[in-house]
């Protein structure tokens, strides 16, 4: 099976529309994502690169156009749906821990109930992925006892516990104090460095250059870019891309 | 027929509901009662004159005392105003108040009411606190089934445990089914005899006991005539009494006469027929005991 | 009024009169929070039909007097249309009867305390579950009824305390709670009215007071921190 459809593009959407009333949100957006590829996506508040994150899992539905995950059409909804979802790892800017159960609770939930494993083998991977992000001393906490990083590293082990062929990242570091996006991006460097297929739409210029393999650069819901994080940089070609550079390098 | 059951039943869930709500309601603002224009007979004791009264009595009690669109109407209510019109004169001024079984003692100690004529069993215990006049008429528990019911035949059968008794939550009757004469019987209580009523013609109660003249009272009514019929039991004595504040000698003594006149002249017989008579009841001339 | 306390206490069974209230009341209890958060998920979920059914289910519930649906249970549904629940004895039918009403009714309430419940819950708690693969079912049983039940303990506490009470209409039917040994001792001892209405708002005090505490207590134990 893995043969077969390592083929495809982990990520595919093809004339992807999206309407917000009508506000025309994203813009007949085409792209593939290859296996192990980390891509960053830029661009100004509003320019859609949120709604496209959170469309490929369908959190937010899209109006037109199909997105192909690992080969597959995204189904609409039900069992279909949850089990595209399992293998698509998600992580939230407001890092979305469950408030009412400890960290290795959260981490362990969604093997034990949608994957079916076993309590002790789901705890044992709960702590190894608590440890790899450097919070298993934390592990009996509730979320609201732990900082902001914390909480946000361990969202991130949550979402590995589902061991997901590709995992999303919605602005990880935006509702983090300055002192803590270090930790986070740490964590995320690591993950691209060991093969992860990444989608990460962020504003941390220094992570795309470090970690990304490719930019695509987003505005008024249209890929106005889509190009190395050095040809991005060095030489942006639009005018959109530009002023938003000219906008994060002079801060 | 099951329709005609459905429509039936609702009819008396939403009136039962009504009448539980009205239990809230302060039970003394019914004063003005039977004020309306009328075409029955008692109408006449509410006419004109200086001399007034205050009676309590019951209002929703079918046949006995019950306050209905055109006025009040019922035995009681008859007794009541020939008593009323032998004390003050036949223009007396008749002022109806209700009395709800658990009230009756309260309202004639306070003197909210200057008697109570109101299906009241003359006991001890209540004598503790008032004083009765009468009785003016000496009912029986009994039991009432469908006209064509002939599972029981004698007191003896209400030993039976498969036996389905209906009456009112915490009434003397229920109490004496439970303590004394069927104590294996399958008693339901409702709110009211209206609920027993409805499980007497659906058969899923086989009686209704209580007072035989309660249940003659509702057994008379236009929409169950001839479908019930009195078992003619005597279960219990319950001398109905004229109810007085203690110690109103002077009053009893002109109630009693009135009583011993009404009963002579032939209109006790007469109020008997017309109120509880249609359904079978019998029942003998009072003798005063209360002197 | 020692002595006609120990007089009251000692004719009347006040205790196995309460012992029934307190069964009514912890039966229908459980059936009302059973059935009201199935109403609620109902009320959250995806599919039209169940939002219809349990929003026309609580409109048409909770606007009728409890008395009517009580009554109404014993006449319309065991009189007129033989329902028995299995009972056999009368009296046993009309307990059932008034457990089924009563939760009937209570459940409304109990669904419209947690529906305001879950919306406390931030949206993005279900979004988390719903991005991990969890199902409808495990994203509101798992995540969202959890948190909304702990945040609604206190409203919840108001019901039961509501339902505790409410038990006594069940004298209407038949059932020999509190309220209706309270009619009989008013019937027997209408002297002693006054005393016989401080033993039964005493007795309903007893049994409502403690819910209210203990509960304050666990809501206050088992609160979500955010």
């Amino acid at each position: 099976m893995t043969v077969e459809t390592s083929t495809a593009a982990m990520i595919k959407a093809s004339e992807v529309n999206k309407f917000f009333g009508d506000l025309h949100v994203l813009k007949d957006i085409n792209f593939e994502v290859p296996r192990g590829q980390v891509v960053v996506v830029l661009g100004p508040s509003g320019s859609g690169k949120s709604t496209l994150c959170r469309a490929i899992n369908r959190l937010e539905p899209v109006n037109s156009g199909v997105i192909h995950v690992d080969g597959k059409e995204l189904p609409k909804e039900g069992k279909a749906l949850a089990a595209l979802r399992a293998d698509v790892g998600m992580v939230f800017q407001s890092f979305n821990l469950f408030a009412h159960k400890t960290i290795v609770d959260n981490v362990m939930l969604a093997p034990l109930k949608v994957r079916k494993q076993k309590k002790p083998e789901a705890r044992e991977s709960a702590m190894q992925l608590l440890e790899r992000v450097g919070i298993a001393d934390q592990s009996e906490k509730y979320p609201a006892q732990l900082s902001g990083g914390q909480q946000q590293r361990a969202a991130i082990a949550r979402a590995l516990a589902m061991r997901p062929k590709v995992m999303m990242f919605d602005e990880p570091t935006s509702a983090l104090d300055p002192e803590m996006v270090q930790e986070v991006l740490d964590v995320m460097t690591n993950l691209a460095k060991e093969g992860m297929t990444m989608f990460v739409v962020t504003h941390e210029m220094g992570f795309a250059r470090r970690a990304a393999h490719r930019v695509m650069f987003m505005a008024d819901g249209e890929i106005v870019e889509d190009t190395t994080p050095d040809d991005f940089f060095t030489n942006p070609k639009s005018d959109r891309a530009k002023d938003f550079l000219s906008k994060i390098l002079t801060h | 027929m099951r329709i005609g059951r459905v429509l039936r039943t609702s009819a008396v869930v939403a009136a039962a509901s009504l009448a539980l709500a009205a239990c809230g309601d302060d039970g003394g603002n019914g004063g003005e009662a039977g004020g309306e224009e009328g075409g029955v007979a008692e109408k006449s004791c509410e006419g004109g004159g200086d001399a007034s009264v205050t009676i309590g009595t019951k209002f929703d009690q079918p046949g006995l005392g019950q306050k209905t669109p055109e006025g009040m109407d019922g035995f009681d209510i008859a007794v009541a105003c020939y008593i009323a019109k032998q004390i003050h004169g036949d223009d007396v001024n008749v002022e109806w108040k209700e009395a709800p079984s658990a009230e009756r003692e309260n309202l004639l100690e306070r003197g909210d009411v200057d008697m109570v004529v109101a299906t009241y069993t003359i006991n001890d215990e209540r004598k503790q606190k008032i004083d009765f006049a009468g009785p003016y008429l000496l009912a029986h528990q009994d039991l009432l089934v469908r006209a064509d019911y002939e599972e029981i035949k004698s007191e003896e059968d209400l030993k039976d445990a498969s036996l389905k008794l209906c009456s009112v939550t915490g009434s003397t009757s229920a109490q004496n089914v439970k303590d004394d004469f069927a104590p294996n019987a399958d008693l339901v209580e409702y709110g009211g005899y209206s609920e027993c009523m409805t499980g007497l013609q659906n058969e899923a109660v086989d009686a209704v006991t209580t007072d035989n003249s309660i249940l003659a009272g509702f057994a008379s009514a236009e929409q169950y005539k001839d479908k019930f019929k009195l078992m003619n039991f005597n279960l219990s004595d319950e001398p109905y009494g004229v109810g007085i504040k203690k110690g109103e000698t002077e009053l009893r003594d002109q109630i009693n006469a009135a009583i011993e006149k009404m009963v002579a002249d032939g209109d006790w017989q007469k109020f008997f027929d017309t109120h509880l008579g249609p359904s079978g009841f019998k029942a003998d001339t009072p003798t005063i005991t209360e002197k | 009024m020692v002595d006609d306390l120990a007089f009251l206490f000692d004719k009347y069974n006040v205790v196995a009169a309460f012992w029934v209230t307190v069964q009514l009341a912890v039966l229908s209890a459980i059936g009302s929070l059973i059935w009201g958060t199935a109403l609620a998920a109902m009320r959250v979920s995806p599919v039209p039909i169940m939002r219809g059914f349990a929003a026309v289910y609580i409109n048409a519930v909770r606007n009728t007097p409890l008395t009517v649906i009580l009554v109404g249970s014993s006449l319309g549904l065991w009189q007129t249309l033989g329902v028995t629940l299995a009972g056999e004895r009368a009296t046993e039918v009309n307990f059932r009867l008034a457990i089924l009403g009563l939760v009937a009714y209570t459940s409304c309430f109990v669904c419209e305390s947690l529906r305001s419940g879950i919306n406390t819950v931030h949206v993005g708690q279900a979004e988390a579950a719903r991005a991990l693969g969890l199902n409808f079912g495990q994203v509101l049983g798992r995540i969202v009824l959890p948190q909304a039940f702990r945040s609604v303990i206190g409203p919840l506490a108001s019901v039961l305390i509501a339902l505790t009470k409410n038990t006594t209409i069940a004298a209407a039917i038949s059932v020999a709670e509190a309220a209706a040994l309270m009619k009989t001792m008013v019937e027997n001892e209408a002297h002693l009215l006054f005393l016989v209405t401080v033993i039964f708002a005493f007795g309903f005090v007893f049994l409502t007071l403690p819910t209210g505490l203990i509960l304050g207590w666990v809501s206050k134990k088992v609160a979500v921190k955010r």
